[in-house]
């Protein structure tokens, strides 16, 4: 069945893209910067698919720009995200972070989707981000775009919060480098570079490589922690060539990443992983007058090792192997002067194999259409409407692992969703707009929340597993906001009031484990993934940024309340999962930039009040610790010692707030030098 | 009354770096160039449509002289200018692009016909002479950057911009 239904959704989705190519073709290549140079301001495709200014997008969006990147203190795109209102970002422990979009912050957060230049780096087994493994460094980042709210009608599953899309530099006319080199203290270390080179007039090459490593925070010893304990180690290289002949733009390419931490799973419990994920790449996009066509693939490889040195004999992980397959298509066309309609086909398939799941091998395929209408009646107002439906079909093949908990038929099934989003501009005068925008999404369940079957270690005469189910359906979210900007000289001010309702969340089991009993062929406990309920969250943004002379400065404050309708708290606790406790319902971030010469220094003070966490006490118990509020501060200071190559130095959380990580275990104050090359 | 120093600080807070509204924003204007399809490649030879006359054109005609200095680099291609008078206007061959100064108002006519026979993109930062269909780009920089293309000016004179390009600017 699953075989079949993979060969007609293959045969469906090429004839919908031999028939949309003539008639249609294009979403072309975007040079960002040199329409960002023209325009003034940043240009995104994120939030519809067509170019569109920052200060017209029909979503909340966050645009970091080159220039924001290369003068902040950050070390990471967490880092960069986290000073932007709306963002919440969990440094767990040193390598593990969790980024956040208007609440709901859990550990491996699978409602926010993360991308590179289009292709997902979202991985898929367990519905999580590994930020050290994109397979990208800071020195190759043009900019990021971050979309608040769902975006799944232009996405897919899992941008059920919102859309974290990277957009690394194009090759140029000329060849260009980046490259860093820095130590710091916890024993940071860091040599990364790219170039670019262009090899002929209409082809060029771009290649990227990075390691990266960081000593683990200490973990104190009232939480439950493995007896090794991984550091932080990543390396990363990736290379593409792109080729550009008179309105086609064809690239392709590839890259592999290896990152080794320790983590908090979804249950709470800390783990040493290993990753190493791979990928092949390739686009073609054609430019028209009418607008163009654009055809996308890749492949995602990805083999993680879970639990590695659990305990000081232990030398079997788990191994989880996903690989993921995608291809996409779509058009879009200029109606007229004002209107713009895009249309897309995509199909994905997505297989998990691993001896610890309910057989060899969970997959399941994905046939998408969708579109979007960008209208412009006037002046005045624009209307976007977007819609997209999803087609997916569960399946399993291979050794069933015995003894079974679901009957097979289960994973036999498929189910269709539909997706939305709708926005109306009005813009209230010359420069002030209003915008009112929601959506519906829906979170897909991991391949492991479908299928797993993992035995936990517990005193238990009777074994315990922990097991996925077939039978979850996606996390829906609903979510509604308006917004308001306006720029008074040159200060720009927004603000944005929202709601977002998740309904069916799910989480994983975590303590007390409310189970299922299996009597044959022997007695056995499963606890399974399971929805827990649903929750609310409300909050208001507000923005301002602006400049004066050659100071630049940027501030906002982030109000979050939560309500929610979940499993008791009550110890012992079933779930870990309570966005009420574990998001700040108070944030404000403030950035200064001052250049003068060839000394540039930034300073970031960031509050996030008190929250609860999740963890494991040493007994073993699952529990909430409260987390202390945190005013950190950040700097970077640089100085240019030629054109091409500055020295800096840079520090994040300088005022040692014990809860600036927003996690059970305290934040260290870390600082680094180092020297920065471009050109 | 003001204090000189509330004025300046004022200006700085302003942004006093951006040319006067009046003014073509030249590296904007330089930078269409480049969405031209196909892009344009090596030396563009630009004019500077002017009144000698004219102080204003005069002084606009200076300023993109400025701006664009001994050569702008823009993709694939450099741009360098030349004055040429109004009165010479019918010499357009041989130039890619061509300035077209305010205070042009009543000759931008015969400008549109010798640039449609020439194939060359007009940019001016007049909108009178975009809306009139005289222009092919009109480009003001306040309060925002605007950039303007009329499509029958351009079908005229056989220039064709990259879709991108032509989402993000306002098309008449």
């Amino acid at each position: 069945m699953g075989v079949s239904v993979s060969r007609v959704s293959l045969r469906l989705l090429l004839l919908t893209g031999v028939a949309l190519y003539p008639a249609t073709a294009l979403a072309q290549a975007v040079d960002y910067q040199a329409l960002q140079e023209t325009v003034g301001e940043p240009v995104t495709t994120s939030v519809t698919g067509k170019p569109q200014r920052a200060s017209e997008l029909p979503a909340s969006t966050v645009i970091i720009t080159r220039d924001d990147i290369v003068r902040s203190p950050a070390r990471d795109v967490p880092g960069l995200l986290k000073t932007y209102a709306g963002v919440d970002v969990n440094r767990w422990t040193a390598g593990q972070s969790d980024v956040a979009v208007r609440g709901g912050v859990q550990t491996y957060n699978a409602r926010l989707l993360v991308l590179v230049d289009g292709r997902q780096v979202y991985l898929d087994h367990y519905g999580m981000t590994d930020w050290n493994l994109l397979g990208v460094q800071l020195e190759e980042i043009q900019q990021i775009e971050l979309v608040r709210g769902p975006a799944n009608a232009l996405f897919g599953f899992n941008a059920a919060s919102g859309v974290v899309n990277i957009i690394t530099r194009r090759v140029g006319d000329a060849p260009s480098a980046a490259a860093t080199a820095e130590l710091g203290n916890y024993g940071i270390g860091k040599l990364a570079g790219s170039v670019t080179l262009p090899i002929a007039p209409m082809i060029g090459i771009r290649l990227a490589g990075a390691h990266t490593r960081e000593d683990e925070r200490d973990i104190p010893s009232r939480l439950l922690q493995p007896t090794q304990i991984f550091d932080v180690a990543s390396d990363q290289i990736s290379g593409d060539v792109t080729g550009s002949f008179d309105g086609l733009e064809a690239v392709i390419g590839g890259g592999h990443a290896t990152n080794s931490q320790i983590e908090y799973l979804p249950s709470q419990l800390l783990s040493n992983q290993d990753y190493r994920s791979s990928n092949v790449h390739g686009s073609v996009a054609r430019d028209t007058s009418w607008g163009g066509l654009t055809l996308n693939g890749y492949v995602n490889w990805l083999n993680a090792e879970y639990g590695v040195g659990t305990t000081a004999n232990t030398t079997d992980p788990i191994v989880l192997r996903n690989r993921i397959i995608v291809t996409q298509a779509s058009s879009l066309v200029r109606l007229d002067s004002d209107n713009t309609l895009r249309l897309g086909v995509e199909y994905r398939n997505n297989r998990l194999l691993s001896a610890y799941q309910f057989a060899e091998r969970i997959a399941y395929d994905v046939v998408s259409g969708n579109a979007m209408l960008d209208l412009h009646p006037d002046d005045r107002f624009a209307l976007t409407v977007a819609g997209r439906l999803d087609r997916l079909w569960l399946r399993q093949s291979g050794v069933i692992t015995q003894p079974a908990y679901d009957d097979p038929r289960d994973f036999d099934r498929a189910f269709t969703r539909f997706s939305f989003n709708a926005a109306l501009l009005i813009h209230t005068s010359e420069q002030g707009m209003l915008r009112i925008n929601g959506g519906r999404g829906y979170q897909l369940p991991s391949l492991a929340t479908f299928g797993s079957r993992l035995p936990i270690v517990t005193p238990s005469p009777i074994p315990i597993f922990v097991a996925g189910s077939p039978r979850l359906s996606p996390v829906l979210m609903w979510s509604g906001e308006i917004g308001y900007s306006h720029p008074l000289g040159a200060t720009r001010l927004d603000a944005t009031a929202f709601v977002t309702r998740t309904e069916n969340a799910i989480a994983s089991p975590g303590d007390g484990l409310q189970t299922e009993l299996f009597l044959s062929p022997l007695p056995s406990l499963v606890a399974r993934f399971r929805t827990t309920g649903n929750y609310t969250t409300y909050g208001t943004e507000l923005s301002a940024s602006g400049a004066i002379g050659s100071l630049t400065w940027r501030g906002n404050y982030t109000w979050t309340h939560t309500d929610e309708q979940l499993t008791s708290l009550t110890l012992p606790i079933p779930y870990a999962l309570s966005p009420r406790s574990t998001t700040p319902v108070h944030k404000a971030n403030v950035t200064l930039g001052y250049n003068v010469g060839r000394l540039s220094i930034t300073g970031v003070a960031r509050y996030t009040s008190a929250t609860r966490q999740f963890a494991f006490s040493s007994m073993p118990q699952l529990l909430l610790y409260h987390v202390d509020d945190a005013l950190a501060l950040d700097a970077r200071v640089g100085f240019r010692l030629t054109p091409a190559l500055e020295a800096f130095v840079a520090g994040e959380n300088l005022s040692l707030a014990s809860g600036a990580a927003v996690s059970p275990i305290p934040a260290d104050r870390h600082v680094r030098a180092g020297l920065q090359l471009a050109f | 009354m003001l204090k000189p120093w509330t004025l300046a600080v004022g200006l700085v807070a302003l942004g006093c770096a951006t040319p006067l509204a009046a003014e073509l924003n030249v590296p904007i204007a330089v930078r269409v160039v480049s969405f031209i399809q196909p892009s344009p490649t090596g030396v563009v030879s630009a004019a500077i449509l002017y009144d000698p006359g004219d102080a204003a054109s005069e002084g606009e005609a200076a300023s993109i002289e400025r701006g664009v200095g001994s050569g702008l680099s823009v993709g694939r291609s450099v741009i360098r200018t030349r004055r040429v008078p109004v009165s010479a206007i019918g010499t357009l061959s041989g130039f890619r692009v061509a300035f077209v100064t305010v205070g042009l108002r009543t000759e931008q006519g015969s400008i549109a016909v010798a640039a449609n026979r020439s194939s060359v993109l007009t940019i001016s930062s007049d909108r009178s002479c975009v809306q009139n269909g005289h222009c092919v780009v009109g480009v003001t920089a306040s309060p925002k950057v605007q950039i303007t293309v009329n499509r029958a000016a351009a079908r005229a004179a056989n220039i064709r911009f990259g879709s991108a390009f032509l989402m993000l600017i306002k098309e008449i």
